[in-house]
């Protein structure tokens, strides 16, 4: 088992290192960096001038390519990714501040994600073919289906829309403005107030894929011979479903946890950016209307191995999940 | 299946006719027999037959009028190239469609008649694309900077034909954010341009990024997944690492690098929803060619020495299209939800430019009163056309496997 873990993560260092010679290639062979194109006033030509500086220390462009390489992937990796061009701040303080809010969000998201698909994809399995199956399954395609930009104008204008008379939640940021005052049971209402329209919108459309596995799971434990011989011990439905049949249909539930990470991160910059929060999101989105070079590549380069380490805990939790799962 | 049932009491000649209806009848008949299908198929269609003929749907310039004297033809006459290359396109694919149809016997099956026409098909296609090619590079697009609503009240036009609709997409009126009236039936944006013209010149766009990234995506996956999956071993082995790493990262995140990087012209645009979601074709693609590879045809194909090029692209690739195909319609879907998202954020497609996810954007800000004339129709029409596209690509995918399980 040891043995696996350890195969598992050496597999992961040619990845890391083909993601990062990518990241390197765009942000090293694209033209934006020196084209802007047309005719520039005076300002433009000065952004330009400290774009180009910027990325000229970031990417040691006097060396030669392989050690242009190496020396981003040093740098990358002790955090620092240069200067931002907006801030003048490093990219990697500016990160450090927004990456805390991005990953609660999702946290936050994939557990409510969690809370609802799997009950429902029980309940599916059930009462397979009757009403409720096919209902919630429609139900959840159709939320599937809803683009996530036009959810969240929608609950902006419903529920945080001083002319509406649902005007429950505030229109934007994750907390307070002051702060200080507050005890933190405050501070924890608080944030759940703000962030209660950010997570629905984040989440609402994962809930057909969960839930579509969760009832596969189940259906596929239902048919087995342990839970014929549970059955037949005269065991209660209920206690066959909820001790036996729920506990082994989580596998797969279990490995989709880290994975559903990735997809979920890309949402986080339209919630972000439609509810004003300052995440990393916003952050990468503002960046690249002022073509701030560093903070893009410095965000997608942290984006990135946060989801490639979450596939790997991924695998590592199936693992541990499933005894049966071989580990050559 | 009812055709395997039908097998047995079938005479001679229902056998020979059997022997015509084509894997692809099968899969059609299949197909059309789904409600959801046909109904998303009619969408799509009409969203083509809008992309084709917005510009005289929607247009500021009349077809027609007298202009200081003269006759003229102010919509024709401005025509951009973009519109041109979609008129070829449309004719080409609408006549051979209405021209099929009308040729088509009772006595002669479609497939027959289908497999007939194939080369005529594929004649009109390189001509369309050559056409398309020449219009992209001698065509000059001209300025209109005709204000013909002013003309108009001025009286200097006489006798003139308009579209149905006024309005042109880029067309600025005096006042931002207006509600719905009788002169904008669905209101105004913040720079006074009708939304209503906006919405129909929108769904173009949607389907330009939508199709021709796509197509990218489709070039690339294919042949990368041909290749990993007839040379198994090392390059596969590499090769699926390389897919592994651009799916680890995030595609938005992925799609804002590269914006950041490389601009957002239109084409721009197309290329980099292109070249950042070929990785599923490339999976399929592979997969399909591992199970064929072993296949006594391309054994034979192997033996008769043809090149490599013939046996993966002329032999191999057509009898794999089916999981393609399928990934087409899905991967059509995700660009058009691509593109939207990142105009809305306002990196996408600059304007004047319309696309729906931009007018999305000015819907509502936080503290601004909510606009609704700005996010219902957008929100509804890129809502419905996603959902057309999954719709396709589901029904395709029980058509083409009957053994897939029905309950959505």
């Amino acid at each position: 088992m040891l043995s696996y873990i350890l195969r598992r993560i050496a597999l992961m260092v040619p990845t890391l290192i083909g993601m990062t010679l990518m990241l390197f290639a765009t942000a090293r062979f694209a033209p934006g960096v020196t084209t802007g194109g047309g005719e520039l006033g005076e300002n433009a030509k000065q952004a330009r001038q400290a774009l180009e500086q910027r990325m000229r220390e970031r990417l040691h462009l006097d060396k030669p390519l392989v050690t242009q390489y190496g020396l981003w992937l040093w740098d990358s990796i002790r955090g620092n990714y240069g200067e931002s061009i907006q801030y003048n701040r490093p990219v990697s303080e500016l990160i450090k501040e927004r990456l805390p809010i991005t990953i609660t969000l999702n946290l936050i998201s994939s557990i409510v994600v969690y809370l609802i698909a799997i009950p429902g994809g029980m309940l599916a399995s059930i009462r397979r073919g009757k009403a409720f199956d096919v209902g919630w399954s429609l139900f959840t395609l159709a939320l599937f289906s809803l683009p996530i930009i036009w959810v969240g104008d929608m609950l902006l204008a419903i529920f945080s829309n001083p002319e509406s008379i649902f005007d429950w939640f505030p229109v934007s940021g994750s907390h307070a403005t002051n702060t200080v005052w507050m005890t933190s049971v405050e501070y924890a209402k608080d944030f759940i107030w703000h962030i209660t329209l950010p997570v629905i919108c984040l989440s609402y459309g994962s809930f057909a894929y969960l839930s579509k596995i969760q009832r596969a799971a189940m259906l596929d434990n239902l048919g087995l011979d342990y839970v014929r011989t549970a059955r037949a011990k005269g065991l209660p439905p209920r206690v066959v479903i909820t001790r036996h049949v729920f506990r082994n249909s989580l596998l797969p539930m279990i490995t989709i946890f880290a994975g559903i990470l990735p997809s979920l991160l890309g949402g986080t910059v339209v919630v972000e950016r439609i509810f004003s929060i300052s995440g990393m999101g916003d952050l990468v989105v503002t960046a690249t209307t002022a073509r701030d070079l560093p903070i893009v590549e410095g965000v997608t380069f942290i984006i990135s191995v946060i989801s490639l380490f979450s596939l790997l805990v991924a695998d590592l939790c199936y693992m541990a999940a499933d005894p049966r799962v071989s580990f050559d | 299946m009812p055709v395997a049932d039908h097998a047995a009491e079938m005479d001679v000649a229902d056998l020979l006719r059997q022997r015509r209806q084509s894997y692809w009848a099968i899969v059609g008949r299949a197909y059309w027999r789904a409600r959801g299908s046909t109904l998303a198929t009619g969408w799509a269609v009409l969203v083509l037959l809008l992309t084709v003929l917005v510009p005289f749907i929607a247009n500021d310039a009349p077809y027609t009028a007298i202009i200081h004297g003269q006759r003229e033809f102010p919509l024709f006459r401005y025509l951009t190239r973009v519109d041109l290359i979609w008129l070829v396109w449309g004719t080409a694919v609408g006549g051979f469609a209405v021209v099929f149809r009308l040729s088509r016997r009772k006595r002669v099956p479609a497939e027959a008649l289908l497999a007939y026409r194939t080369r005529w098909f594929l004649w009109l296609m390189a001509l369309a694309t050559v056409s398309s090619i020449l219009l992209a590079v001698f065509k000059t697009d001209k300025l209109n900077d005709h204000d013909y609503h002013a003309m108009a009240a001025q009286g200097e036009l006489a006798g003139a034909v308009y579209a149905p609709l006024r309005w042109g997409y880029a067309e600025q009126e005096m006042h931002p954010f207006s509600m719905p009236s009788a002169t904008h039936l669905l209101g105004t944006d913040w720079t006074g341009r009708d939304v209503l013209s906006r919405l129909l010149w929108g769904a173009r766009i949607v389907l330009e990024i939508g199709l021709v990234s796509e197509i990218i995506s489709l070039v690339i996956g294919s042949i990368y997944g041909a290749l990993m999956g007839y040379f198994v071993g090392k390059v596969d082995l590499l090769g699926m690492r390389f897919v592994e790493i651009v799916e680890a990262i995030p595609q938005l995140f992925l799609l804002i690098t590269f914006i950041a990087l490389f601009g957002r012209q239109l084409f721009m645009i197309m290329v980099i929803i292109g070249i950042t979601s070929w990785t599923g074709i490339a999976r399929f693609v592979r997969a399909e060619f591992l199970r064929m590879r072993g296949l006594d045809y391309v054994s034979a194909a192997q033996a008769l020495g043809l090149p490599l090029r013939s046996i993966l692209f002329r032999h191999m690739l057509p009898n794999g299209l089916t999981p393609v195909i399928v990934s087409f319609t899905f991967g059509v879907a995700g660009n058009i939800v691509s593109e939207s998202i990142l105009s809305f954020l306002g990196i996408g497609v600059v304007p004047p430019i319309a696309s729906w996810g931009s007018m999305l954007d000015q819907a509502g800000n936080p503290g601004v009163a909510f606009r609704w004339w700005l996010a219902l129709p957008p929100g509804i029409m890129i809502f419905l056309t996603v959902f057309a596209y999954n719709v396709i690509g589901e029904g395709l995918r029980d058509a083409i496997d009957p053994k897939t399980n029905k309950v959505v």
